[in-house]
């Protein structure tokens, strides 16, 4: 690579010369009012309660307003709402929304886009389900009031509606909100401190969101998804380009000004750039899953799926994939570690570490005939193509056949819900991963129900569990939720719903210029950044 | 074709070296090819396990150790270089050969039974309007991967191109008096295809066999940098090139060995087939 | 010739029809399914389920098919199953930059090919034709997104002398326009420039040989002047049948070439809509391609009549 660079500035530098007459150092200029950023992925949905995809809960915090807001401390302030009460009997909560209000058409928010907002969302949102099963109707009082009653007591009213793992429960207009829930809207008009660019975006390319000018912000400070949300920039625009190495270059050169996930092993690079910044924004990172299908042998029997757990060693997915410790920990609690909900009961399989030799055992118990194990691997994201590999490599050391079913992901989730036996089409594992945050929820998680095949995919049976998650969104108390978690881990890694491949933090990196920018679980926020010049 | 081709060229009577002075570019080719596979044939006396995954030996410089270095799962690029032959050879023969054969099948109906060409030709210019990597992609990536997919998804855009170029030696043949004597004589159309007609063939449908295998063997490795090629466990070329690209800076010898040896194929092949085409019909250009 | 013309431009439309019939069939026997990519990751197999019965994608594949048809025939391509967004707006948002990138290669290559091509034949069987073809070879057998990762590492990251990626409209200028491409259409040029070059060597020495040329040397003629009046003049047609070839190669560079260099035109757009099986777009896309091929061969051909006045149709 050297002898090769000095060659080419060598023999090109007349070339070079004439290439860079008159032209400013590149791209440096992009003026300071436009922020261009690369996101995760590509926005491909934009309604954001139609599609459960992360990246497009980011465009709805961009252009819609929530009724409650997650701050930095994941505590839940009222964010549209101006206050609210519970009455004694914990069955009517009523809500108040604050004045002047107004979407970016000009008309005000009422009631009346609200309470169809709500349903609109609970409807497709396992959490707004579960909510709702318990709601006895949702009441306009007046333009600007409204009550939720109940059928019996509720913890997790306010907690679901402020909650970022997606679908959030966005206000839009009335005539968007009566939109059946199983189709797309296509008037994108909200609240929030952005407008949809919808002239200057090109669906696949570039995601143009201009400043809201009639945004009406709180008063107190910017924390998460709550307090005043002040736009201080004129654009921002989400460039999609799909190959990282191709993005890491472009940031390094200035052409853009805001990487979501650069690949880890290139943060030490990134980092040792001055005009670069890279910044953990949330803390709780993600959660690697692995699930089994609970439908098919071996994993329809319990000592199949204990056997994974004393076979697999998170360390070996984390490293590959992540390559540097600072970024990544082990984490054997069942839901997220880092959060009040983590626990340490039912560990020794974690604690002592993998034992191969058990592993096979217990396979043996779970009568394992040498049919191949079929794992789903989305070969264009890394982590999981990684893991499905090491999965292989590690389920072969101890005698058991297996089938690696290459696709993308695309694939991977279409094949993912097929309930038919693997040889018909079917699997027995696929890898994905879930925001720490929502993990750490038995209820905002669809993977956390274990409803048999009405549930999500790997379809999980237990009653004990089950009645665990309604207790456990019933509990009054921190302290009452966490002693249910601690139940609810000591039942889990007995009947082993999934397992997990480690926890990590994905950092951002931007331009040095770009300064302001709030921490927040599962959304990244563009307001309040500041472009110096 | 490196081993077959001394066989067919050389005048053993005049030695190999007068030979390899006449024909420097289909030698140097050969030598070349045949040295890959050979690789590619011992691949398990020459290098370790390709598949063993040790993260803790992630993205070492090449040493005495690792040859080529280790990639970012820790798996050894020298072994998965060599093993990487294997797919990259099988796949640009098998497609080279498939797509001859059925070409050679369909061009020699379309061309003798003249009822048959139309629909033939119609069929042919739509697969052939297809993008091909368009065409593999979506093959791939919509049923399951395996090479078996990969080489069909190859192959398919490639017949149409054989089918147009036999044809179109069909249709000059059949207009020369020896077929027609034969076909005067009430030969049979098998016989008159077979006896008179394939033999000219052969020539052009050798140096097109030579291209298809080189741009064969380019297209995988394109497929596998798209993502919709081999699966990634087995080593080849192209994926592995894909799987590091994103270590180029950091890591460049993961993208390096197997991108040289790739180029370094598909040079050898276009070499020699180069050297063929001089060296069998200089007019073959013009027809292809 | 008129005759000739007509039957051509008829002979697209059963073509096109087989490239209709074809793709719906790739697509929809295949597995995959648009509503659980829509539906996200946390969703339920209830939603998805939902989604998919909205889509019409339930519906039997006759009635999939004749809907898409009748569609076309009416010139509508259809939505995008994930966006909303009419697949002809797309198209045409990610007109320009392949075009631009097509063209920029094309005339790239052209250029360089014959100037290599004329210089290799000129001095045949010389060292310089030697290295010529050997550097032809060569740019013919590395792997495009092999040579536009190091054109990136050294141009724009190393040197900054051009920009890593993107694509700027020729309405914002020619030369932000042009610095964007340059690294693309090269890279994309390569693959092309041996092709033609070879081709053009070929033909050169054919042409060289016949007794005319060799009359106008023996006379003294200044060569350079020579070799192209004449030579070129005579070698042009294989030239164009090869660039007419030469589409279908580099429609498939272009798809590459895109994703390295984060252009977004047509071929990216296609990618994306395969991984994320949007049928409509899919379909759309593939038509459109395959439209352009028929069309560039046809005139291709026609061209063919006018440069070379022997052949007749």
């Amino acid at each position: 690579m050297r002898f090769h660079r000095r060659h080419v500035i060598k023999t090109g530098a007349a070339a070079g010369a004439l290439l860079g007459m008159g032209m400013p150092r590149l791209a440096r200029a992009q003026d300071a009012g436009t922020i261009r950023a690369v996101m995760h992925g590509d926005l491909r949905v934009f309604d954001p309660i139609w599609t459960t995809a992360n990246i497009t809960a980011y465009h709805g915090a961009m252009i819609y307003d929530t009724l409650f807001g997650l701050d930095g401390n994941f505590d839940v302030r009222p964010q549209m709402v101006q206050d609210y009460g519970v009455s004694e009997d914990g069955l009517t909560w009523s809500f108040r929304l604050r004045d002047g209000l107004g979407f970016s058409d000009g008309t005000p928010v009422t009631t009346a886009d609200v309470i169809p907002s709500i349903r609109r969302w609970a409807a497709r949102d396992g959490a707004g389900q579960h909510m709702m099963r318990r709601v006895r109707d949702i009441v306009a009082k007046d333009e600007r009031v409204f009550e939720i009653q109940l059928t019996e007591p509720y913890g997790l009213v306010i907690d679901s509606l402020a909650k970022t793992s997606t679908p959030l429960c966005y206000i839009m207009r009335r005539q968007e909100a009566e939109t059946d829930p199983n189709e797309q809207i296509t008037t994108f008009i909200g609240s929030g401190p952005f407008t949809f660019n919808q002239d200057l975006t090109q669906p696949g390319n570039r995601y143009v969101y201009d400043k809201n000018p009639n945004y009406v912000p709180r008063d107190d400070a910017p924390s998460g998804m709550a307090g005043a949300k002040i736009v201080k920039v004129d654009r921002v625009i989400w460039e999609n380009i799909d190959d990282a190495q191709t993005a890491m270059a472009a940031l390094q050169t200035g052409e853009i000004d805001f990487m979501e996930t650069p690949p880890i092993d290139f943060l030490p690079m990134l980092e040792a750039d001055p005009n670069l910044t890279v910044q953990v924004l949330n803390t709780l990172g993600n959660v690697g899953w692995l699930r089994l299908n609970f439908l098919h042998p071996p994993f329809d029997r319990v000592e199949a799926r204990q056997a994974m757990m004393h076979l697999l060693n998170q360390e070996d997915f984390l490293r590959a994939t992540f390559g540097n410790p600072q970024y990544f920990r082990t984490c054997g609690s069942y839901l997220t570690c880092g959060t009040p909900m983590e626990s340490d009961v039912n560990m020794d399989w974690f604690t002592q570490g993998p034992n191969p030799e058990r592993a096979r055992e217990l396979f043996a118990a779970a009568g394992y005939d040498g049919r191949p194990v079929t794992i789903l691997q989305a070969t264009n994201i890394p982590f999981m193509d990684n893991s499905a590999q090491i999965v292989a490599q590690k389920l072969r050391s101890i005698g058991i056949n297996v089938e690696l079913a290459a696709s993308d992901w695309g694939g991977v989730v279409t094949r993912r819900a097929v309930q038919a036996p693997p040889a018909e089409g079917g699997w027995n594992i696929f890898i994905t991963w879930g925001g720490g945050n929502s993990v750490a929820s038995p209820i905002n998680l669809s993977g956390h129900a274990a409803t048999g095949t009405d549930g999500w995919f790997g379809w999980p049976s237990d009653e004990l569990h089950e009645q665990l998650r309604d207790e456990w969104a019933a509990a009054p108390t921190l302290e009452a939720r966490q002693e249910v978690s601690r139940r609810m881990q000591e039942n889990a890694w007995n009947f082993v719903p999934h397992l997990y491949l480690g926890q990590w933090v994905a950092p951002v990196a931007h331009s040095a210029r770009l300064s302001g920018i709030l921490a927040i679980p599962e959304i990244v926020p563009f307001w309040n950044i500041e472009k110096s010049a | 074709m490196a081993v077959a081709l001394p066989e067919t060229e050389a005048r053993p009577k005049r030695g190999f070296a007068r030979f390899a002075r006449r024909n420097p570019t289909i030698v140097t080719g050969a030598v070349l090819l045949l040295f890959m596979a050979l690789v590619a044939l011992f691949a398990p006396l020459i290098a370790g396990d390709p598949l063993a995954i040790t993260p803790i030996n992630r993205l070492q410089a090449p040493s005495s150790e690792w040859w080529f270095g280790t990639d970012h799962l820790g798996r050894d690029v020298f072994a998965r270089t060599v093993y990487g032959a294997r797919v990259s050879l099988i796949v640009g023969l098998s497609v080279a050969i498939a797509a001859v054969v059925l070409g050679l099948v369909i061009g020699l109906l379309a061309g003798y039974y003249r009822g048959l060409d139309a629909v033939i030709m119609r069929v042919m210019d739509g697969l052939m309007a297809i993008p091909a990597i368009l065409l593999a992609i979506a093959l791939v990536a919509l049923t399951r991967g395996g090479v078996l997919v990969v080489i069909i998804a190859i192959t398919i855009p490639e017949v149409p191109r054989v089918v147009r170029l036999v044809r179109a030696v069909v249709l000059t043949a059949r207009e020369q008096a020896y077929v027609e004597a034969a076909v005067a004589t009430a030969s049979s159309g098998l016989k008159i295809l077979l006896r008179h007609i394939l033999p000219n063939t052969v020539a052009p449908l050798i140096v097109q066999a030579t291209y298809i295998c080189a741009s064969a063997i380019l297209i995988e490795s394109a497929l596998s940098f798209l993502g919709a090629g081999v699966p990634p466990e087995i080593p080849t070329w192209g994926n592995m090139i894909a799987s590091s690209r994103l270590f180029l800076q950091m890591a460049p010898w993961t993208v390096l060995f197997p991108g040289i040896s790739l180029a370094l194929v598909v040079l050898a092949i276009n070499l020699v087939g180069d050297g063929l085409r001089d060296r069998l019909d200089p007019r073959l250009a013009r027809r292809m | 010739m008129t005759a000739y013309l007509i039957r051509r431009v008829l002979a697209t439309i059963p073509t096109m029809g087989i490239v209709a019939v074809f793709v719906f069939l790739l697509l929809h026997v295949t597995p995959g399914d648009p509503a659980a990519i829509i539906a996200g990751d946390n969703a339920t197999p209830q939603n998805i389920a939902a989604i998919r019965e909205r889509l019409g994608l339930d519906d039997p594949l006759w009635q999939q098919f004749l809907r898409w048809i009748f569609q076309l025939a009416q010139g509508d391509l259809g939505v995008s199953m994930f966006s909303n967004v009419p697949v002809s707006t797309l198209i045409m948002q990610r007109l320009e930059p392949t075009l631009s990138l097509a063209l920029l290669s094309i005339t790239l290559a052209v250029v360089l090919a014959i100037a290599a091509g004329v210089l290799a034949a000129w001095k045949a069987g010389r060292t310089l034709d030697r290295v010529v073809m050997g550097f032809a070879v060569f740019g013919f057998s590395v792997p495009v997104f092999v040579v536009g990762y190091l054109m990136i590492y050294l141009f724009a990251i190393e040197l900054r002398w051009l920009p890593v990626q993107g694509y700027r409209p020729i309405a914002e200028g020619f030369w932000p326009w042009l610095r964007h491409l340059i690294m693309p259409a090269t890279a994309l040029g390569l693959a092309y420039v041996a092709l033609i070059a070879r081709i053009t060597r070929a033909s050169m020495l054919e042409v060289l040989a016949e007794d005319y040329v060799r009359t106008a040397r023996a006379k003294g003629v200044a060569t350079p002047p020579l070799l192209l009046k004449h030579a070129l003049k005579n070698a042009a047609v294989p030239i164009v049948t090869v660039i007419g070839i030469g589409v279908a190669l580099l429609i498939s560079g272009v798809v590459i070439t895109e994703t390295v260099f984060n252009i977004p035109g047509i071929g990216r757009l296609t990618v994306d809509a395969i991984n994320k099986r949007d049928y409509p777009i899919i379909q759309g896309v593939i038509l459109v391609f395959s439209l352009v091929y028929v069309l560039v061969n046809l005139i291709v051909d026609v061209v063919y009549t006018l440069v070379d006045p022997r052949i007749r149709y």
